[in-house]
C-alpha cells in the first residue's frame, strides 16, 4: 500500500478525531464575530432582516408610483388623491430572508495533507452558516464531489447551527473533483436563487470556472472561495527533489519526472497562471473569487475577504 | 607503455565483468519515489516540456553509463600499474655538449630568424624532456672556455631554464676539454652517453678531438645544426703612426670572403664618427683583400670598420660580429733618455737634442752616476754613456744602454758585459750590417778612428760594425739591449759626419721600438693577460684598473668584469676577457698615475671563428656517432602513474556525484 493509498485510507469515510475538534468551544466563540451581508436582496418568503427593493409590506415608506387596475385599493395615498386628484399607489420596503448556499468541495484534491484544505473549508462554510442563521437567513449545506453528494436542506434560525455541524461531520468525502457537476445539481435543488458560496480549491481544469457560471446563469449570485495550500501552490519550498512518480490523488496514471528546481518553479508559475486565468474569468462575469491560504485563519479570512467582496458589514 | 601490475590478460576479464555489472545495474528499472499530488493536470501541463527532451534523457542516461564504464577502465588501467617504456628501461647518464663559438651565431637552415645556438637549444631541451626518472643529465658549454650550464641533474625544470640562458661565445669551441670533461662527468655512471650538439664549423684540433670520442668507448653521437656558410668577415684591422711622420697614421683593413659565392660588399672606415675611407670589394669564394688607408690625421684616435650590403642594407654577412672592427691609433709617449757625458762631446748632445719631439733628455755628470745620486738614471729608458777618458759606474742601470769606448781603462772594473777582444790601433770599419735597423742609412766608410778595441762575442750578440772582421761595434739583446761601440766618438771624426746623428735616431728609435709593443686591439672571447705598459698606461704603482666596455659583458680574472669593473694588476699586468667588441676604456685606479687612462680596441678577427663551414662533413663519423632525429618527450617525469589514474578517477566520480544533483546525469 503507498503513501497515498495510505493517506487516502486514513481519511476515507466521515468523523474521527481531527473532524471533532473542527467545531469546539473556541471556534464557536470566533463564529460571534462574524455578520453576513448578501450584496442583493432576493426574494424571500420568509421575513428576515433584509430590506428588499422589491415593494412589498414592509412598514417603511419607500416611493410612490402610478395606480394600475387590480392594485389593492388599501395602498391608495388618499392624502395626494385629495389635494392632487392624482391616484399614487405607497410603495413600502419589505423585509426579507437571504436564501444562502454553502457548497464545500469534499473531492480527494481537498483532503490531501490530512485534509488540511476540507477542513478549513468546513470551518469557513461553518462560519458563514453561522453568520447566515443568526441574521435569520436560510442557509443550506452542500457537501459534494464527483463521486459524493450531500445535502443539508435551508435551515433557519441561530439554533441550527449544530445541525450544521452534524451534517459536516458525517458528510461523505472522496472522489474525483467535478465542480461543473456540482454546481449544476446544486443550481438544480435550489428552488430559490440566492448566494451560493462554493468552497473549493477548483483543480479542475476544464470545470472550475463553467460551473460557477451555470450558478450565474441559474439567479444565484455565486462567490468562488478557493482554497490553497501554499506548499501545493509553489512546491519550491517543499523538499521535493529528484526523480519520482506523481500521482494523482484523484487517480490517474502515474507519471514519472524528475523534479528539478526549475521544474518545481515552472508547476508554481504554472499555478500561479491558473488561478490568475480563474480570477479572470470569475471576474469577467461578475463572480466575485476570493483566494484563502489556509495558514490564514479561518475567521481572518473570512472577515477580510468577504468584507472586501462586499458580503459582510 | 607496459603494465608493472595486473597484466593486460588480468585486466580484461576484470574490465569486463565490471562492465556487465554496471550495464546490468543501468538496465534495471530504477524504482522511483511516488509522491501523491492533488493537482496532476497541472504537473502534466508542466511536464510536458521535458517530454521532448526525451532523446537528451535517454542520451544523459548513456552519458552516465559511459562515464561509469570509462571510471571503471581507469581502475582497471590503475590496477595494472601502467609505466612509460622510459621508465622501465636501464636508467642512462646524458652528457649534452652544446657548442656555443661564434659560428653558432650564425643563421640556421631553413629557418629564418633563427640561429644554429637555437637549434642546438631546442634539440638539448628535447633530450632533457625525454628523460626518465632514473636518467640523469649533465650540459656543457664549449666555447673558448668551458663551462657547465647545468650539473648532473634529472629534473627537466631546473635545467630547461639554463638552456635559455645559453648565447653565443667569440672564437672557437674548446671541444677536446669539453669532450675530456664530459666523459669523466658520465663515464663511470650506469648508461653514459655524449650527445654533441655543433654546426660543425671547428677547428682541426676540436674535430680530431670529436673523432677520437665518437672512436671511445662512451657512446658519443653528434647533432649537426649547421646553416648556410655564407659569411664576410674584417679578419683584421689595426692604426700605426708612421715611423716618421708621428703626426700621421696609416689603417690595415682585411677582409675575407668566407662563404662559396662571390660577394661585393662595401668597406666603410669611420674615424671619431667620421667617414674617412669607403671602398667597394669584390670578393672571390676564400678570398681576402686587403685596404689601407695612408696618411690620416694622427688627431683622430678612434677607427671603425663596417661591412656593409651594396644597397646600404645593415643586414649581417653570416655572422654580426665580424662585420665590425676596431682599432686604437697608439698615443705618443716620449722616451726618457739620459746622457751621462763629461761635457765635451756636444755632438752627441745635439744629435739627442734634435729628437726632442720623442725624447726627453737629460744629462748628468759621470761622478753623479758613479754615485747614483740621480733619480733620472734608474727611471730611464735608454742612458748614453759618453765618459770619455773618465771611469764609468761600478754596475748599469736597469736601462737600455749604449756605451763608447767602455773598454778604454786597461785597470778598470769595466762593467760592460761584452768582453773585450783586443786593442786595435787606428781601426778601419770594414763591414756593417747595413740591414740592421741602428745602421739604416748610414754609411760607415772611411771614418777615422785613433784607437779601438774590437769585443769578444758569444751566441746571440749581433756584430753591427766590423774592423777587419773583429766586432767593433755589437748589440747584445737581453731583458735590456745593449749596444757598445769600441771606440771614443772624440777619438774619431765620426761625429762630423752625417752618419752620426743618423746612428743616435736610429739607436733611440730602435730601443723605442723594442719597448713593448703598443697593443691596438685585442680578440674577443678568451682570457687575456695584458700589461699596462702594452697599451701605453705607465704601470708603477698601479695596483687596480677600471674598465669600461661598450657593453656589460666584460668578464675578467676577477668577477665578472662588468662595464666599470675593477681588476687588480700584478706586476704591470692584468686578465681581461671581452665578450663584446668595441672600445674599452683601462683607467688607473691608482698609482702616480692614478686617473689616467687608455683606450682598447676589442675584435673578433679570427678567421677560425668565421669561417662557417661545417667541418665535419669531411669527417666520416661512424653510423652510430650520428645522432637520431630528438625523442618524444617523456609524458610522465615521475611516477607511479597510477596515483594520477585514481585521481582521474575521483575527479570523475566527483563531477559525477556533482552532476547528479543538478540532473546533468541520471
Amino acid at each position: 500500500m503507498g503513501w497515498a493509498d495510505r493517506l487516502l485510507a486514513r481519511n476515507e469515510g466521515t468523523g474521527g478525531p481531527a473532524e471533532a475538534e473542527l467545531f469546539d468551544e473556541a471556534f464557536l466563540a470566533r463564529l460571534e464575530l462574524l455578520q453576513v451581508i448578501a450584496r442583493r436582496l432576493f426574494r424571500g418568503r420568509q421575513r428576515a432582516e433584509r430590506k428588499t427593493r422589491k415593494v412589498g409590506s414592509g412598514l417603511e415608506f419607500a416611493d410612490h408610483r402610478e395606480y394600475s387596475p387590480g392594485d389593492d385599493i388599501r395602498y391608495l395615498d388618499w392624502t395626494v388623491w385629495i389635494r392632487l386628484h392624482h391616484a399614487l399607489i405607497r410603495l413600502f420596503e419589505e423585509d426579507e430572508d437571504l436564501p444562502i448556499r454553502i457548497v464545500i468541495d469534499v473531492s480527494d484534491s481537498m483532503r490531501t495533507k490530512d485534509g488540511a484544505k476540507l477542513r478549513y473549508a468546513m470551518q469557513v462554510g461553518a462560519a458563514l452558516a453561522y453568520v447566515g442563521l443568526a441574521n435569520l437567513d436560510r442557509v443550506g449545506i452542500t457537501c459534494a464531489s464527483g463521486k459524493h453528494h450531500g445535502t443539508l436542506p435551508a435551515v433557519r434560525g441561530k439554533g441550527r447551527i449544530f445541525r450544521v455541524f452534524e451534517f459536516l461531520r458525517s458528510a461523505p468525502r472522496g472522489g474525483p473533483t467535478d465542480i461543473r457537476a456540482m454546481c449544476t445539481r446544486v443550481a438544480a435543488e435550489s428552488r430559490q436563487p440566492g448566494l451560493t458560496v462554493v468552497l473549493s480549491d477548483f483543480y479542475d481544469l476544464e470545470g472550475a470556472f463553467e460551473g460557477l457560471n451555470m450558478l450565474r446563469f441559474r439567479k444565484h449570485e455565486p462567490v468562488a472561495v478557493q482554497v490553497l495550500d501554499p506548499l501545493e501552490a509553489d512546491p519550491t519550498a517543499s523538499g521535493l527533489r529528484g526523480d519520482v512518480r506523481l500521482v494523482d490523488v484523484e487517480g490517474g496514471s502515474a507519471r514519472d519526472v524528475t523534479l528539478s528546481p526549475r521544474a518545481l518553479k515552472a508547476y508554481a508559475e504554472a499555478h500561479q497562471r491558473f488561478c490568475e486565468h480563474l480570477e479572470q474569468s470569475c471576474r469577467s462575469r461578475g463572480i466575485y473569487l476570493a483566494r484563502a491560504p489556509i495558514d490564514v485563519p479561518f475567521d481572518d479570512m473570512v472577515l477580510r475577504l468577504f468584507r472586501q467582496g462586499g458580503i459582510l458589514r | 607503455m607496459s603494465f608493472a601490475g595486473l597484466s593486460l590478460a588480468q585486466l580484461w576479464p576484470l574490465f569486463a565483468a565490471g562492465g556487465g555489472a554496471i550495464t546490468v545495474l543501468y538496465l534495471l528499472r530504477m524504482r522511483r519515489r511516488q509522491v501523491v499530488v492533488p493537482f496532476a493536470a497541472l504537473w502534466e501541463r508542466v511536464t510536458r516540456e521535458s517530454e521532448s527532451r526525451r532523446l537528451w534523457r535517454r542520451l544523459r542516461r548513456l552519458l552516465s553509463w559511459l562515464l561509469q564504464m570509462l571510471v571503471l577502465a581507469l581502475v582497471c588501467l590503475a590496477l595494472g600499474d601502467p609505466r612509460p617504456e622510459v621508465w622501465l628501461r636501464d636508467p642512462i647518464s646524458l652528457a649534452i655538449v652544446i657548442d656555443t663559438s661564434a659560428s653558432m651565431a650564425g643563421p640556421a637552415a631553413d629557418e629564418p630568424d633563427t640561429t644554429r645556438l637555437d637549434l642546438a637549444r631546442r634539440r638539448a631541451e628535447q633530450e632533457i624532456l625525454a628523460l626518465g626518472p632514473a636518467d640523469r643529465a649533465v650540459v656543457l658549454e664549449a666555447s673558448e672556455e668551458l663551462g657547465v650550464v647545468a650539473p648532473l641533474s634529472s629534473d627537466p625544470a631546473s635545467v630547461v631554464p639554463r638552456l635559455q640562458r645559453l648565447t653565443p661565445r667569440f672564437g672557437e669551441a674548446d671541444l677536446p676539454r669539453a669532450l675530456a670533461l664530459a666523459s669523466h662527468a658520465v663515464g663511470e655512471r650506469p648508461g653514459p652517453r655524449i650527445l654533441v650538439l655543433t654546426d660543425g664549423a671547428l677547428d682541426p684540433g676540436a674535430v680530431d678531438a670529436l673523432r677520437a670520442c665518437t672512436e671511445g668507448p662512451i657512446p658519443c653521437e653528434v647533432a649537426r645544426v649547421g646553416g648556410p656558410a655564407e659569411n664576410v668577415a674584417i679578419t683584421a684591422f689595426a692604426a700605426r703612426r708612421y715611423p716618421y711622420a708621428r703626426d700621421q697614421i696609416e689603417v690595415l683593413t682585411e677582409v675575407r670572403n668566407l662563404g662559396d659565392t662571390p660577394v661585393k660588399v662595401v668597406l666603410e672606415i669611420e674615424a671619431d664618427d667620421a667617414a674617412v675611407g669607403k671602398r667597394t670589394l669584390h670578393l672571390p669564394p676564400g678570398e681576402s683583400k686587403r685596404e689601407v688607408l695612408a696618411q690620416l690625421d694622427a688627431a683622430r684616435s678612434r677607427f671603425v670598420a663596417r661591412l656593409r650590403h651594396e644597397d646600404g642594407s645593415d643586414a649581417p654577412f653570416g655572422l654580426p660580429h665580424d662585420d665590425e672592427a676596431h682599432a686604437v691609433v697608439p698615443p705618443l709617449s716620449p722616451l726618457d733618455v739620459v746622457l751621462v757625458t763629461d761635457g765635451t762631446n756636444l755632438f752627441l748632445e745635439a744629435a739627442l737634442l734634435v729628437l726632442d719631439d720623442h725624447v726627453r733628455l737629460t744629462g748628468i755628470s759621470p761622478q753623479e752616476a758613479r754615485e747614483g745620486r740621480r733619480p733620472e738614471l734608474a727611471e730611464a729608458d735608454v742612458v748614453f754613456f759618453d765618459v770619455g777618458s773618465d771611469v764609468l759606474p761600478s754596475t748599469l742601470p736597469d736601462a737600455h744602454v749604449v756605451m763608447f769606448d767602455p773598454w778604454r781603462h786597461q785597470d778598470q772594473a769595466a762593467p760592460c758585459p761584452i768582453a773585450k777582444k783586443a786593442d786595435v790601433e787606428r781601426p778601419f770599419l770594414t763591414e756593417q750590417d747595413r740591414d740592421h735597423p741602428v745602421l739604416d742609412h748610414v754609411v760607415l766608410k772611411d771614418v777615422n778612428l785613433a784607437r779601438g778595441t774590437t769585443f769578444d762575442v758569444i751566441p746571440g750578440d749581433e756584430i753591427l760594425v766590423r774592423t777587419l772582421g773583429d766586432p767593433i761595434a755589437v748589440l747584445r739583446e737581453g731583458e735590456h739591449a745593449l749596444v757598445a761601440f769600441g771606440f771614443d766618438p772624440r777619438q774619431s771624426d765620426l761625429p762630423m759626419r752625417t752618419a752620426f746623428p743618423m746612428v743616435v735616431d736610429n739607436l733611440v728609435r730602435y730601443f723605442e721600438q723594442r719597448e713593448a709593443g703598443f697593443v691596438a686591439s685585442v680578440p674577443l672571447g678568451a682570457h687575456r693577460e695584458l700589461a699596462l705598459a702594452d697599451l701605453g698606461l705607465a704601470p708603477e704603482g698601479v695596483t687596480r684598473v677600471t674598465v669600461r666596455g661598450p657593453g656589460p659583458a666584460t668578464d675578467g680574472a676577477s668577477g665578472d668584469g662588468s662595464a666599470g669593473s675593477e681588476f687588480p694588476v700584478e706586476r704591470g699586468r692584468f686578465r681581461l676577457r671581452a665578450l663584446v667588441p668595441g672600445f674599452y676604456t683601462i683607467t688607473a685606479v691608482d698609482g702616480p698615475l692614478a686617473g689616467s687612462s687608455v683606450e682598447l680596441a676589442v675584435n673578433q678577427a679570427s678567421v677560425h671563428a668565421s669561417d662557417l663551414h661545417d667541418a665535419l662533413q669531411a669527417l666520416e663519423l661512424p653510423e652510430a656517432a650520428v645522432a637520431d632525429a630528438p625523442p618524444e618527450p617523456t609524458p610522465l617525469p615521475q611516477g607511479p602513474l597510477w596515483t594520477l589514474v585514481m585521481l582521474v578517477v575521483a575527479s570523475l566520480v566527483a563531477l559525477e556525484w556533482a552532476s547528479y544533483h543538478r540532473r546533468v546525469t541520471v
